[in-house]
């Protein structure tokens, strides 16, 4: 067994991305934004002393008259349309509640659930009985956020057959600020795995199926044997993701495909090392920068 | 905030290395973890961390009338409260039943056992007694918050000292600490809380369990004792049906628990006594070590070591032989030398290439140093293995300065010095690019 030893290192600063054009307006809670009291104020603002006043750290934005600061670290934000990934926390009376790395926990109705074998009827009370059959405490669901409460909490659907629980995979719990938001967070990774990037933060990657299953609608978990191969495919991708959370890069499917080629030389445990982080995500970065244009 | 909720995988984990007699620490089924007892500058205020959970007790008193059922016995009060800053899921609101759950029973243990002679606490009886008041805050959460908060409650109230108070006839005088030293309460025996989480409905059980071990339990069972073998309290929550003789081995386990806790409070409390008396320095300041960032301590766990020798002994036979051999070093001149080659410069154009070399050379762990204030030109690339003998003879230089990684640099005058370096150099470093280190 190897042993690897090493001494405490001054951190690095995350290094600006290359060839950005402005320099963003970074601010910290209690920073002065501006003193024109021409603006209309937006989120992470509040006025103080004829002042604008950031209350939130991140990067000031600015719509013609407003000014709001996006926050580089919170908790996640339901939008209508989203792909979440969660966790079940508990089984109340005709709903689910999930935990989806918010404010508040989200609800997932019995009515916005698809029925096993797809079939669409009045949801009945031996359903709410056997509630507990499709979904215990502990599960992790996929799901799409159907809307968003006035308090902020997030009520969840899986109408869809691409949404269900999920089976066997690795969970990967980056900032919800850093996935970026595409068409589609479904991707089958030619490297042969899947991975589902959840705009809450939650990351699922796990081994690509076969044959679709389109009766089962994603209440059959899958809990075959996954081979040693596809489980080193999934490590590689969990700890390639891990170290592009740690230099802040956008995740989406071409940053994560790029920095997984760009890990290939690297044994899987040695992707972690702060040096070799820094190596196969600034090789990324050049990469992404060239396909760019 | 809400408490993030534990995976399947993790919860599974847990059981299962339960069911194999492992704890995640590497703990025995009857350890407890370390506790550590440290008293503060005022009387009656201490410190006590059992592992990781930090509980801190006060205690102080004040003169008041006495309740009308009971005109010559004092008044004790016990309050535990669960900081904010103890775990995530403290809110304000939010811990009412578990706070409710913990405050009933350090009260039953303390206020029920009559552990504390309430009649001595009269001044004059229906008029003045001393109000006792025991305030436990509980400043960080590892598990098992009742035992620590039971230790602190006791051990404070051991250490606690009032005001001596004296009674002529119709006058109280109430003696200042400067007038007359203050007066210890009067203790008849010292009840400890131990808590048995039990798993898998009944048919494990650990002693002391942590806030992981908490979160998977089915049951826990809390017995307070005190050295005399007397039962003060006994609650079982959780709904877990345990045998009578679970419960008596229980017992007998808390029996000898409470032993060495009480040794333990004994010994504490004598040298915080010696050192008052002598006048040394007391309180949090001198008892609480200093915690540096940059230095990452774990305390130690005792470990059943006995089974190593035979698996280090399979690994090493099955294992291949290591794939790159580290070149023998060569010597250039005396002080330089160079282990295997550097490869080939694989970044095509550089645009900042000086960057590029400072920023490797700070992130390289043998040599740490960053500021290089060397005198000297000597070009120190990857030192010797375990082998090779340096010898630092004939040199040029006067001042020569061996850099090793731990210790500081020392300046050497001297000539022939042969220094083995005990850090074999590692992979990483054969492969990085030969360091020179010039002179800026």
């Amino acid at each position: 067994m190897a042993m690897e030893m090493r001494l405490p290192v001054p951190r690095k600063p995350v290094s600006e991305s290359l060839g950005r054009e402005t320099k963003k307006h970074l601010v910290v809670p209690g920073d002065t934004i501006t003193t024109d009291t021409g603006f209309m104020r937006g989120h992470g603002t509040y006025m103080g002393e004829e002042k604008l006043i950031a209350s939130v750290a991140g990067p000031v934005e600015r719509v013609n008259k407003l000014i709001c600061v996006k926050a580089l670290k919170t908790r996640y934000n339901g939008e209508v349309g989203d792909i979440v990934v969660g966790r079940i926390t508990e089984v109340q009376q005709k709903r689910w509640k999930v935990e989806t790395n918010s404010r508040l926990d989200s609800v997932l109705l019995l009515s916005s659930m698809n029925l096993p074998g797809g079939e669409l009827r009045r949801r009945s009370a031996e359903d709410e009985l056997a509630m507990r059959g499709f979904l215990q405490e502990g599960d992790l669901i996929s799901a799409e956020v159907q809307a968003v409460f006035s308090d902020g909490a997030v009520s969840l659907h899986t109408r869809s057959l691409k949404y269900g629980k999920l089976g066997q995979g690795v969970l990967v719990q980056v900032p919800p600020s850093l996935v970026k938001r595409q068409k589609t967070h479904f991707h089958d990774l030619p490297c042969g795995a899947s991975v589902i990037l959840g705009n809450n933060g939650f990351i699922w990657i796990y081994p690509t199926p076969e044959h679709k299953e389109e009766d089962a609608g994603g209440f059959i978990a899958n809990l075959e044997p996954v081979s040693l191969a596809d489980r080193e495919v999934i490590s590689r991708l969990r700890n390639c993701i891990v170290s592009l959370v740690t230099q802040r890069m956008l995740l989406y499917d071409t940053s994560i495909l790029y920095c997984y080629e760009a890990s290939l030389p690297h044994q899987i445990k040695d992707i972690l090392k702060p040096e070799v982080m820094e190596e196969i995500v600034m090789e990324t970065r050049q990469r992404l920068l060239e396909q760019e244009g | 905030m809400k408490e993030t909720p534990l995976s399947n995988c993790e919860r599974r984990f847990l059981l299962r290395a339960i069911e194999e007699k492992k704890r995640l620490d590497g703990r025995q089924t009857y350890d407890y973890r370390n506790i550590k007892i440290t008293f503060g500058t005022d009387y009656g205020c201490c410190i006590v961390e059992l592992g990781k959970t930090r509980v801190l007790g006060q205690v102080s008193c004040e003169l008041v009338s006495p309740k009308l059922n009971r005109a010559t016995e004092g008044i004790l009060f016990f309050n535990l409260e669960l900081s904010q800053m103890a775990a995530p899921a403290f809110e304000p609101g939010r811990q009412s039943d578990l706070l409710v759950k913990l405050n009933r029973l350090l009260e039953r243990c303390l206020r029920n056992s009559k552990c504390i002679d309430t009649e001595s606490l009269c001044v004059v009886a229906g008029e003045k007694v001393w109000q006792i008041r025991v305030d436990l805050h509980l400043l960080n959460h590892d598990g098992n918050i009742i035992d620590a908060a039971s230790i602190a409650a006791i051990v404070a109230l051991c250490h606690f000292r009032r005001p001596d108070v004296s009674v002529q006839g119709d006058e109280v005088t109430l003696y200042t600490p400067e007038e007359r030293d203050p007066v210890p309460l009067s203790i008849h025996h010292m009840p400890i809380c131990v808590s048995f989480a039990f798993f898998q409905q009944g048919t494990y059980l650990l002693v002391d369990p942590n806030e992981r071990e908490e979160r998977v339990m089915d049951g826990l069972l809390v017995i307070a004792m005190n050295k005399h073998r007397e039962i003060c309290t006994i609650q079982s929550s959780g709904g877990i049906m345990l045998l009578k003789d679970q419960v008596l081995r229980c017992s007998k386990i808390a029996g000898v628990k409470v032993m060495e806790i009480t040794e333990l409070i004994q010994k504490a409390l004598e040298n915080d006594q010696k050192v008052r008396k002598e006048g040394g320095k007391f309180g949090f300041a001198e008892s609480i070590a200093n915690q540096r960032i940059t230095a990452f301590k774990m305390e130690k766990a005792p470990i059943d070591t006995s089974d190593v020798e035979e698996k280090a002994e399979e690994i090493i036979s099955e294992a291949e032989p290591p794939s790159e051999v580290v070149s023998k070093p060569v010597l250039w001149t005396p002080g330089t030398a160079q282990i295997g080659e550097g490869i080939e410069n694989s970044w095509g154009d550089l645009e900042d290439s000086e960057k590029e070399d400072d920023d490797e050379g700070g992130s390289d762990e043998a040599i740490i140093l960053d500021s290089i204030k060397m005198d000297t030109g000597v070009g120190i690339s990857n030192i010797g293995s375990q082998d090779a003998p340096i010898v630092l003879s004939d040199s040029e230089e006067e001042e020569m300065i061996i850099l090793e990684p731990d210790k500081n640099p020392k300046k050497i005058r001297t000539q022939t010095i042969s220094a083995t370096q005990e850090k074999a150099p590692s992979k990483k470093s054969v492969k990085k690019r030969k360091k020179k280190r010039a002179t800026n």
